[in-house]
């Protein structure tokens, strides 16, 4: 038993210090160019992880996440632009306005659940979109807002990488501690049972506030570290498509595990670049890929190699109880 | 009086489902609610919980009134309740199904950073051990049997420290051997804890072994109430309720 633990431990250990350290170093032998697509896979997963902090542990199917994530992209763009405020402010503004944005969207959209709440997320998403795309005095309309002043130090493709993958793992790690908390506990209690949640005198609409809220503060440093990476932002940050490829990314890593949005990122961007680069039909293959995961895979990439796994192990188990007289 | 509804009423349509509905409770009884299917049981229990708002009349909890409080915050004052139909945390493994529970009751539902696998565990497998599913804990609450989860339910309610309890339909889909555990199950809990007990049963052995008192519903109108011998000896409730079952 306790050593089945440790073998666990050291696995899950092993793998995180792999990683690490593949993260740490790949500027040095990866081109620019895989260094790009890597930080916006970084930035992808921590959109998708705080997405699913609603989609997955809280079930509650949102579809206007990109809405927030542009509301934190802009508010740098438009700080470092507008106000020239200093950098760091102007990254550390965008969570707290995505927050305040999710505070007021979210105490409408937890007035109603499932298909309802839904339609109402996609609406405030869109809401959204139109004033980035019409108030160009302000955020520049359909022109988007370039060249901004982001600090020298960051011109460079290895620093921006860095700062990303700082920002990303002290967020997930606050997401994954949050997941692990009575808070997120509760928050699953919530999604497998509203009303018997309730009568255990859980105030699910204020949990569900809540939920919103922190969703929106991660999504909003999303937005911000795209922001940076890309040094323009654009009212596309803000449209549906956006969000699809959001929840896209949860449901192709699996939406009840944490790592489900990090690794949905990965393989996702990957393909896309991968069948982008060969053909302008990235659209129809992307359905195709949504189709046979609603289909054949409902728990995802993460959700099926964990079941793999599990069957494996009771396998072996069954197997060494037999080899004992 | 722990617990009383006056002239409680409620109608869908034109159906009155709970007509003028009162009684009183007292602290520490084993009050039953009988009657045909349609009765409005159920219906009443959600009202007395706040999933329905009554067209008139009150619910008064501890000298309270509470008829127009929303669901949880009645919880909070300490009524715990059951579902006629399976009401767990299918997902949750059966220990955290329970220790969410005791979160909520420790007021610590809201903790952001702290880790919650290694808190609330006394409590949570003290009252696992008490509705008899410790052994099963790291299951998950859907993969358990059905009777099991109806325990689990129980548990949960348990976990709010509650002086009410209602249970609607505790044995219902229970096999003879487990409506006989659950039934010696929710005596010892009530005598345990102290508790105060209403719950709708259709299983007459149930409902003659453990009540204190019986209350009869017939069409939303609360017919009868008396003890157990005085219900079995009335000619109304034997004629259109008791009376269906005799051959």
């Amino acid at each position: 038993m306790t050593k089945n633990f440790a073998t666990k431990v050291f696995s899950i250990g092993f793998w995180l210090i792999v990683s690490a350290i593949f993260l740490l170093t790949l500027p040095l032998f990866l081109q620019a160019s895989w260094v790009s697509l890597i930080n916006e896979m970084l930035i992808m997963a921590l959109a998708g992880t705080a997405l699913n902090l609603m989609l997955g542990y809280g079930g509650m199917v949102s579809f206007g996440p990109a809405g927030l994530y542009a509301v934190g992209a802009y508010t740098t763009a438009i700080l470092l632009t507008r106000y020239g405020l200093p950098f760091p402010l102007a990254v550390l503004a965008a969570p707290l306005a995505a927050a305040a944005v999710g505070l007021i969207v979210g105490w409408f959209c937890v007035r109603r659940s499932a298909v309802y709440f839904a339609l109402l997320t996609l609406a405030f998403a869109q809401i959204i979109w139109t004033v980035i795309f019409e108030w160009y005095d302000f955020t520049g309309g359909d022109n988007g807002i370039v060249s901004i002043p982001i600090p020298e130090l960051l011109y460079s493709i290895t620093h921006v990488y860095y700062f990303s993958l700082a920002v990303v793992t002290v967020c997930l790690f606050l997401l994954w501690k949050i997941v692990h908390s009575p808070f997120g506990t509760t928050l699953q209690a919530i999604r497998e049972n509203p009303m018997r949640a309730e009568f255990i005198a859980v105030h699910v609409r204020r949990y569900q506030l809540a939920v919103f809220v922190l969703s929106s503060f991660f999504l909003g440093v999303a937005g911000s570290l795209f922001c940076v990476f890309a040094g323009s932002v654009f009212p596309d940050y803000a449209h549906w498509v956006k969000s699809t490829d959001m929840l896209v990314v949860c449901l192709l890593g699996g939406i009840y595990h944490f790592a489900g949005p990090i690794v949905g990122s990965g393989v996702y961007i990957l393909i896309s670049k991968i069948i982008s680069k060969n053909t302008t039909y990235w659209m129809f293959f992307l359905g195709i890929i949504v189709v046979i995961l609603v289909l054949y895979m409902r728990n995802g990439l993460v959700g099926f190699a964990a079941e793999k796994l599990a069957q494996m192990k009771n396998r072996s188990e069954v197997k060494k109880n037999k080899d004992v007289p | 009086m722990i617990f009383e509804t006056q002239k409680l009423t409620k109608s869908f349509g034109g159906l009155t489902a709970v007509d003028e509905v009162s009684l009183g409770i007292q602290k520490g009884e084993l009050v039953s609610i009988i009657g045909p299917n349609g009765a409005g049981k159920t219906t009443l229990f959600n009202l007395l919980t706040g999933h329905l708002l009554p067209d008139n009349g009150k619910v008064i909890f501890q000298g309270r009134d509470v008829t127009r409080l929303p669901p949880y915050a009645i919880s909070r004052m300490g009524i715990g309740r059951s579902f006629q139909r399976l009401n767990i945390f299918p997902r949750l493994t059966t220990f955290e199904n329970v220790q969410v529970a005791v979160f909520s009751a420790q007021r610590k539902c809201h903790r952001l950073f702290s880790r919650a696998q290694n808190m609330a565990q006394e409590e949570t497998e003290t009252i696992l051990e008490s509705v008899g599913l410790l052994d099963k804990k790291k299951l998950k609450g859907g993969l358990l049997a059905h009777g099991d989860q109806k325990r689990l339910e129980i548990g949960i309610a348990l976990a709010v420290h509650p002086s009410l309890l209602l249970l609607d339909e505790p044995t219902q889909g229970m096999s003879p051997r487990e409506t006989g555990q659950t039934t010696e199950l929710i005596q010892k809990l009530v005598k345990q804890r102290g508790l105060t007990l209403i719950f709708v049963e259709h299983d007459m052995s149930v409902v003659f072994g453990i009540s204190d008192h019986i209350k009869v519903m017939h069409q939303g109108r609360m017919i009868f109430s008396g003890k157990p011998e005085e219900v079995k000896n009335n000619d109304e409730v034997q004629r259109i309720y008791l009376g269906e079952k005799k051959p």
